[in-house]
């Protein structure tokens, strides 16, 4: 009983009107910078800092973890409208977020998030409460060799990205990864594929890309389409029926369980978290070849593994003392300003703060979803803007987004040339989502790779004398083989690809299988004649009838 | 990706995370810069000039972080912002300004665009020599004017609980036989690097034989530390505060003069007859051409912020040490620094 009564005090302190407002102010100030593309968690919490300064320690590290949960809730907000994931935990929810924006369904795809979100932000604070000084042992369990693993674990989901064509999918993350590579070296402080420009040398941000190949991208289609298909669906309700709700029932849940321990890893967090659930949904899913077209189960799951995982870095700031991410990191730096140390032990020493801290969550999880779902309809607004409009405002946010980080011009060049890289990718079927995942996650792969290396004197057989290491690359070898087998089993038999065919659904993995060619082709078909300007591109051959709208803009956004 | 905002600088560390990806870092800048814009509207404004030849600011004084906020520099510019305001040392306002990047040489160039203005210092630590020594940055410590230095923290050399590693020799022994790694929170050739193998070094071992471990920051040492993948960790006292407190890790060593009173338990090297010390010192510069009394105002006013005892809360909170330097003093202790870095580095290869 004894952490039910401290949950109690826990509440006591975060109920009091003061501490609720607080819960109240970072919320909504979280969710609002959130939204901003190029703002993201990490710069919510270091703007509010001097706001914090202070302030009772205890209520600034409420209103503080409010703005971190709620700028990952308002991230999601632009990925879904405009496709411009401005935080990395957010790019996942874009795949699908952003075609069911594009069907008409933006109400529904942003009520699934603010949903998912709090399903995935309460069942991790209930973990936090509960096993969260156990889960300490865990955390640590994680060195290079793991996180090796687990990077290339979530690499894997470049073969479910890819969709169609496996091959340019793979040749879209090799890229990413390559991208990754560019700056100084933190093994070796060598500097590599700089061409000597100094503004090379912290690598490339993240950002710049993301807004780049999807919003900018998104931008240039839209132009290239002048004159047709001008006018984009506006928002429907977001009242989900009771088919949808059961539909994203076991998803959220899964990836919340999911999120929360991949949170859990200092070196893993949000986005690997999303990434991970959104791959493992797809496989999972009876329907997962519509994933990538709008299916809400596309969205439900990285929203709410990347909340789950935000509540879940929070083990590690509170039981060890170490920020598992470069959110946490600043609030770290924030909580030692205000004379509080967090690590092991906080939880004696600070039990007010830390029973404060997961009342406020719990609190702050009901604020969010209270504050947003009235104000859904009034964010998708955005989406009936006139297509003159909307431009010239997408391009905006993304200058300003990226300009805003660095004050560099150069910056804005490689916005612009990433935007019409993004462009030609789309325009020769190349999907953009493995880019984004190979930057991502390829720079972790190969830190911690030649990490581990070095602590192995060079031994590769390290991957797999570790049983953590050895288990999850199992996994990763085990979760590509159905596609491989296509691949392979395709070559084989010869059948050509372009052919349309329609897939039954329905056959458990088997669905997976039978996803490949024809359906694809045919909206890959329909999107390129939609954007060569022909205004009598058909609907589609596709059978499972979830894919492109009749003006065939909903085509897969790959 | 080398994140050179090494700002493991400071026991708050912990601004140190994210390497690469500290996008959200810069955007903190966006706001912070916004009263710079104005202050810089303002133009160079020479500041008054008494009759007696002292000099008094004009107008606000702006100090630079070329950081993101919560990082170790963040923490010393606003806490030195807030604590010129709050005891009243300064007629006008103090402003913060977070200008992060390429480890501190996009900060570095802002100020060194603005030589001889007199109301913009920045603080600064030992990234300031050992960034331009690795080729990182256009300008080095004698582009600027050094002001004073203010505080150290200090290196912890440490082991798992369970290490049959007891003294820094054991350890020495061991990271040259190869049997050990060593985790640290920066990239080759910063900080941590050096207090490592500068340590080695005087204890005789050879410290290119040592396998040292970049992380990204001393949280990521430790967990690794903690989980037992690498089998020895170089961070910040500040930062293995609470895992010394909880006895989750060990010390051998601590690289100062005399015992820190935080970890009070943990020998000097010294006292383990290894003569090597390591500050982490921190101090505050301004722009290059700054007369004589106006370097002169700024002595004494960060001589009299450390003389109050709000400072001195915040120092001891904070894990500082006082290391008062003058302008003068602490030139000399920046050339005599960066000697002794570039004998390490070159001794273990990296120059």
């Amino acid at each position: 009983m004894g952490m039910l009564d401290q949950l109690m005090y826990g509440f006591g302190i975060a109920l009091t009107p003061e501490n609720l407002l607080y819960v109240f102010i970072g919320v909504l100030a979280g969710t609002i910078i959130g939204m901003l593309p190029g703002l993201g968690p990490m710069s919510a919490i270091a703007l509010m800092i001097p706001i914090a300064y202070g302030m009772d320690p205890t209520s600034a590290i409420i209103m503080l973890a409010g703005v971190y949960y709620g700028a990952i809730f308002g991230g999601s907000t632009s990925s879904i409208l405009l496709n411009a994931p401005g935080v990395a935990g957010t790019v996942a929810t874009s795949f699908d977020g952003y075609p069911m924006a594009l069907k008409g369904q933006a109400g529904k795809a942003l009520a699934i998030a603010a949903i998912c979100s709090f399903v995935g932000g309460t069942i991790s604070v209930v973990g936090l409460m509960a096993i969260a000084p156990s889960l300490a042992s865990f955390a640590v369990s994680f060195g290079p060799v793991e996180y090796f693993a687990l990077m290339v674990l979530g690499l894997t989901a470049v073969v479910s990205l890819g969709g169609r064509n496996l091959v340019k999918g793979l040749i879209a993350a090799v890229v990413g990864v390559m991208i990754a590579l560019v700056g100084i070296d933190s093994q070796t402080a060598i500097v590599r594929f700089t061409f000597d420009l100094p503004e090379l040398y912290e690598g490339v941000e993240f950002l710049i890309v993301a807004l780049g190949v999807f919003a900018l991208a998104e931008v240039l289609v839209m132009l290239n389409q002048r004159g047709q298909g001008g006018v984009r669906k506006g928002v429907t309700s977001l009242r989900l029926s009771r088919r949808e709700i059961a539909q994203i029932t076991p998803p959220a849940l899964r990836s919340s369980v999911l999120g929360f321990f991949t949170g859990v890893l200092p070196g893993a967090g949000a986005t690997v978290a999303s990434f991970l659930s959104y791959s493992m949904e797809k496989k999972i899913a009876r329907d997962g070849d519509t994933f990538g077209q709008g299916n809400p189960k596309g969205v439900a799951a990285p929203e709410a593994a990347n909340n789950a995982a935000a509540v879940g870095s929070f083990v590690p700031l509170m039981t060890l003392g170490v920020p598992g991410s470069g959110t946490t990191a600043i609030l770290l730096g924030a909580l030692m300003v205000l004379g509080v140390q967090p690590g092991p032990m906080m939880l004696s020493e600070n039990p007010d703060m830390f029973w404060g801290v997961v009342a406020s969550m719990y609190i702050g999880s009901v604020v969010l979803l209270i504050l947003n779902l009235p104000l859904i309809p009034l964010f998708a607004k955005v989406l009936n803007t006139p297509r003159t409009m909307l431009v010239p405002l997408v391009v905006v946010f993304c200058v300003v987004g990226v300009y805003g980080l660095s004050f560099s011009v150069f910056d804005l060049g490689m916005l612009a040339a990433f935007g019409v890289i993004g462009f030609l990718m789309r325009r020769n079927g190349f999907p953009a989502a493995p880019l984004i995942l190979g930057l991502i996650l390829g720079g972790l792969m190969e830190t911690n790779m030649r990490r581990a290396l070095q602590i192995s004197d060079g031994a590769w057989s390290v991957f797999l004398t570790e049983p953590i290491s050895a288990g999850l690359l199992a996994v990763a070898l085990l979760s590509m083989l159905p596609a491989l087998v296509r691949v392979l089993r395709r070559r084989r038999t010869g059948i050509e690809p372009a052919e349309p065919s329609a897939p039954t659904a329905g056959t458990g993995d088997a669905s997976e299988e039978a996803a490949p060619t024809g359906e694809d082709d045919a909206r890959e078909e329909s999107r390129d004649r939609a954007e060569a300007g022909s205004a009598t591109a058909p609907g589609t051959g596709a059978a499972s009838g979830t894919g492109s709208g009749p003006d065939g803009q909903a085509a897969p956004r790959d | 990706m080398l994140r050179l905002t090494k700002t493991h600088v400071s026991p708050s560390a912990p601004g140190s995370g994210a390497s690469r990806r500290t996008l959200g870092f810069r955007a903190a800048a966006v706001a912070a810069a916004l009263p710079l814009v104005l202050a810089a509207c303002g133009g160079t404004d020479e500041g008054a000039v008494a009759e007696d030849g002292t000099w008094s600011p004009s107008q606000p004084i702006e100090i630079t972080a070329p950081a993101a906020t919560g990082g170790g520099w963040d923490t010393l510019a606003r806490t030195s912002a807030r604590l010129l305001e709050e005891e009243e040392l300064v007629d006008d306002s103090v402003q913060v300004v977070n200008k992060p990047g390429a480890g501190g040489a996009i900060g570095w160039g802002y100020i060194a665009n603005n030589a001889g203005d007199p109301h913009k210092l920045f603080v600064t630590s030992p990234p300031i020599l050992l960034v331009p020594m690795a080729g990182d940055s256009d300008y080095d410590h004698e582009d600027f004017t050094p002001v004073a230095r203010l505080a150290t923290d200090y290196m912890v050399y440490l082991v798992a609980a369970d290490s049959p590693v007891e003294t820094f020799d054991d350890l020495a022994a061991q990271v040259e036989s190869g049997d050990m790694s060593v985790g640290g929170g920066s990239g080759p050739g910063s900080m941590d690097h050096v207090a490592l193998a500068g340590a080695l070094e005087a204890a005789g071992a050879d410290a290119t034989q040592a396998n040292y471990i970049p992380f990204d920051g001393g949280g990521e040492a430790l967990t690794s530390l903690l989980g037992g993948h690498v089998d020895g960790a170089v961070v910040g006292v500040g930062e293995a505060l609470g895992m010394l407190e909880s006895g989750d890790v060990r010390a051998v060593g601590v690289s100062s003069a005399e015992r820190v009173d935080a970890v009070a338990d943990v020998p000097t090297l010294q006292e383990q007859d290894i003569d090597f010390t390591f500050d982490i010192w921190r101090g505050v510069m301004a722009p290059s051409d700054l007369s004589e009394a106006q370097v002169a105002y700024y002595e004494t006013l960060f001589a009299d912020l450390m003389d109050t005892e709000a400072w001195q809360t915040e120092s001891a909170r904070l894990g500082w040490t006082d290391a008062y330097q003058d302008s003068e003093e602490f030139g000399a202790f920046l050339d005599e620094t960066r000697e002794e870095f570039a004998q390490i580095l070159t001794e273990v290869g990296l120059q």
